[in-house]
């Protein structure tokens, strides 16, 4: 399954690509993380890509998406046509306007009122695709980003992940 | 010992971390380095083990300072590493001829990014396979190794210190800004699980006074450590087999370079290392190297669902290069497509190798992104 998040820099997108890479190797699936960012650290396009397989991976990049988790119109225009045709795009509906059609929630607002911080947005969608999808576990995603985000933030970026798991199991 | 990563288990790392534990669970214990994108996280992997199992990590003051860091560091008795990009690549060439001629083990890595100059830095390219052939100057013999897989980065690093210890001599790893950020599992094996190979060392004071001779026969001179009771003189200049200079007798220079040559190619077959995919009753060859034989074991399995009979070469060991083997190919083959992102480099020796026997076309890609597998399928079928 390829799967990409697009947005811009500051929002976590290529944090959220690798915690769910994580999670697929905590699995024992095979699975290859990718990022394409422009030098700027904020408000560039940011782009992070997962392959997860069973078969052994000889992509390095998304070609054709399963699944887009767009954050941001910059990402989602940026890379809108790698998205399958049959593809399921997911976006914050805040801040994406798609030509599509989609499901979603306003992942960046969610943020915002869960933990106070909208930098956890990336969680939150995060949360919601592994609701969607099913294509890793709830519980290997926890101890992914156990693992991967800075020390003393688990508990706030586990909230933000279980807001969104919710929301997507609605 | 204790390592400060998990060992004998999976984890899930990006090419530059994959090289650090490679490094360390080889015997590195002295890394010096500028900080340079995309092999900054090689440095920054280092920084953090090196304390932890009794190393050393040195941030200097620019490239050419940082091997020439490592090359001092090999001759105290330390297997040594530096990592860089294209920009500090060039710097380093000028010390690389140093490691050569003065038959130091070091290894090198070169993460690609576009180029020349300072290109495009987060951008993977292959634009360096020349340069780390012959990027520094005089006749010379060295060792390249190219990665294509996090997994590769981690086994062909451990295959390049080595490499180094055995043949005293410098290798190159070279890699790519894909590679160097790219994450997949991989298995970090048990250091009872890996084979580690040390420099022989002089065994008696007779040894000792030949540090540039071939007491053993096989071309490779014990190396002495410095503070360790001889007298060893090293230097750039040609050298008898004592180590003191004599620059104006031409059978002494020969006698140097022809063995420098000889210590690598008379063990060619130990060095060389391809695999092959679908190869052996394949009418089109495709022959690549590093992060694009990802596209071409792929694109090999697209042409062969449409009943055309692919196969792929991919190279590992990149110098010394495997002529014959490209030879036996051509002979055999109807075509040879070469992959690589850049203008024609890997093409020529390719070309050299097939030896008119097939015809070989380059299927060239600059810009920054790595080929799909449908460029290169699309470009055999016509």
């Amino acid at each position: 399954m390829q799967i990409r998040f697009a947005g811009i820099g500051g929002q976590g997108v290529v944090l959220a690509g690798v915690i769910l890479g994580e999670a697929a190797a905590i699995e024992g699936l095979n699975v290859v993380q990718t990022q394409d960012y422009s030098s700027a650290s904020r408000g560039g396009h940011s782009i992070a890509d997962v392959i997860i397989s069973k078969e052994p991976i000889y992509d390095v990049m998304v070609t054709k998406a399963d699944v887009l988790v767009a954050l941001h119109q910059l990402g989602y225009d940026t890379v809108k046509d790698s998205l399958k045709e049959d593809g399921l795009l997911i976006i914050d509906t805040d801040l994406v306007k798609p030509d599509r059609d989609y499901i979603g929630a306003p992942f960046t607002r969610i943020a915002e009122e869960t933990t106070g911080l909208a930098l956890t947005v990336n969680m939150v969608a995060l949360g919601y695709l592994v609701a969607k999808t099913g294509v890793v576990k709830k519980e290997n995603v926890e101890k992914a980003i156990r693992r991967r985000v800075p020390k003393g933030t688990e508990e706030i970026n586990l909230r933000a992940f279980n807001v969104g798991y919710e929301e997507g199991s609605k | 010992m204790r390592y400060p990563f998990p060992v004998g288990k999976s984890d899930f790392i990006q090419g530059d971390e994959a090289v650090a534990r490679a490094a360390i669970l080889a015997g590195c214990r002295f890394y010096a380095g500028y900080p340079i994108t995309p092999a900054s996280e090689i440095f920054e992997a280092m920084a953090l083990y090196m304390p932890l199992v009794d190393g050393v990590s040195i941030q200097m003051e620019d490239e050419i300072a940082s091997i020439a860091a490592i090359i001092g560091a090999s001759w105290a008795g330390a297997k040594a590493m530096t990592a860089t990009s294209g920009p500090g690549f060039s710097l380093m060439q000028e010390n690389l001829g140093y490691a050569i001629m003065t038959e130091t083990p070091i290894v090198v890595v070169n993460m690609m990014r576009g180029g020349p100059s300072t290109g495009q830095p987060t951008f993977p390219a292959q634009g360096d396979i020349m340069q780390a052939i012959w990027g520094t100057h005089g006749d010379h013999m060295l060792i390249v190794l190219s990665p294509s897989t996090v997994q590769e980065a981690f086994d062909f690093t451990i295959r390049a210190f080595n490499l180094a210890e055995k043949y005293r001599t410098p290798v190159v790893l070279l890699g790519d800004a894909e590679l160097a950020h790219m994450r997949e599992r991989v298995y970090i094996p048990n250091p009872d699980e890996i084979e580690i190979t040390y420099r022989k060392l002089p065994r008696n004071e007779e040894e000792a006074k030949l540090p540039f001779g071939d007491p053993h026969g096989d071309g490779v001179p014990p190396m002495p450590i410095f503070g360790k009771g001889y007298r060893t003189y090293v230097t750039g200049l040609t050298h008898d087999e004592h180590g003191r200079p004599r620059t104006v007798e031409p059978e002494v220079h020969q006698r140097l370079i022809s063995r420098i040559f000889r210590k690598i190619l008379d063990h060619r077959d130990e060095i060389i290392s391809y695999e092959t995919f679908e190869l052996d009753d394949a009418e089109i060859a495709i022959i690549s190297t590093g992060i694009v034989s990802r596209s071409a074991i792929r694109a090999v399995k697209i042409l062969r669902e449409r009943g055309v009979k692919a196969g792929l070469l991919k190279l590992h060991t990149i110098w010394p290069f495997d002529f014959e083997v490209i030879e036996e190919l051509a002979e055999r083959v109807r075509k040879i497509y070469v992959p690589e992102m850049n203008m024609g480099q890997l093409y020529h020796l390719v070309r050299e190798g097939a030896n008119g026997k097939a015809d070989v076309e380059l299927i060239a890609k600059i810009g920054g992104e790595v080929h799909t597998p449908m460029e290169i399928a699309e470009r055999v079928v016509g």
